[in-house]
């Protein structure tokens, strides 16, 4: 554990948030920053998907006017929960590196796929119906 | 760590901080780039309200670009520093501007694609 106080990583102690840095021990670097880059991947998963609902309702294409709006809003919605779950995960990844505890499975990977099924079948009818 | 180098030096042979460095730039230029299609779209809807909130996000992710490259620039100086800092990689705070930030513009894009089917 150091004793310097750094401007953005903050004191030792006094890291943000302390349910993670609250517990165990420093892990290897290149575990947090491989951590770090995960949830990034999934930032950036989460603005594809919003930026998709929007494109969907924006360009309207000609289909059928509500299973548009519905896959839509669908994506968006998958946008905000993937975001969220995106910081939620990186946390639990954190706390299980810092207790050499095994890694938790990533918890929006099934919703996120099954919200996808939904937005696909929505899409399908709604060129269909168009 | 057998990967402690002098300082300047090299942390990681696999170029992790320089990786993590890139991932952290390619999220906050989509996330720019998106704020700034925000700016031609919002004000349209939205009017002024739209306009400073299009405009709030903009720079609130050109910021992240100039955070993100600080952020690299610590993790660099601790993880090649021999001093007591070593191994302490930059905390939690960044990460939770950036989901923030991406929570707020999934919303705002939410709230946008029910208005724009309802006008």
């Amino acid at each position: 554990m150091s004793d310097r106080a750094g401007p953005a990583g903050g004191p030792p102690g006094r890291r943000f948030p302390r349910s993670v840095y609250g517990v165990g021990n420093e892990p290897d670097p290149r575990f947090t920053l491989a951590n770090e880059r995960t949830f990034l991947a999934w930032i950036r998963t989460a603005l594809a998907l919003t930026a998709g609902g929007v494109a969907l309702e924006a360009l309207g294409l000609g289909l059928h006017p509500q299973l548009r709006l519905a896959a839509a809003v669908l994506l968006v919605l998958a946008g905000i929960g993937t975001s969220a779950q995106a910081w939620v995960g990186w946390t639990r990844t954190e706390r299980a590196l810092r207790l050499s505890r095994p890694l938790p499975a990533p918890a929006s990977a099934l919703p996120l796929a099954a919200v996808l099924l939904v937005v696909g079948v929505c899409i399908v009818l709604a060129i269909l119906l168009a | 760590m057998s990967t402690q180098k002098s300082e300047g030096g090299l942390f990681d042979p696999g170029l992790q901080p320089e990786r993590t460095a890139l991932a952290w730039l390619r999220t906050a230029l989509v996330l720019t780039v998106g704020s700034l299609v925000g700016l031609r779209v919002l004000p349209h809807y939205w009017g002024p309200f739209g306009l400073v909130l299009a405009g709030t996000g903009a720079l609130a992710s050109m910021a992240l670009i100039g955070l993100a490259v600080r952020r690299y620039r610590l993790t660099g100086r601790r993880l090649t520093a021999a001093g007591p800092a070593a191994g302490a990689v930059p905390d939690g705070r960044l990460p939770a501007l950036l989901a923030l930030l991406t929570v707020c513009a999934a919303t705002i894009a939410a709230v946008l694609v029910v208005w724009v089917a309802a006008v």
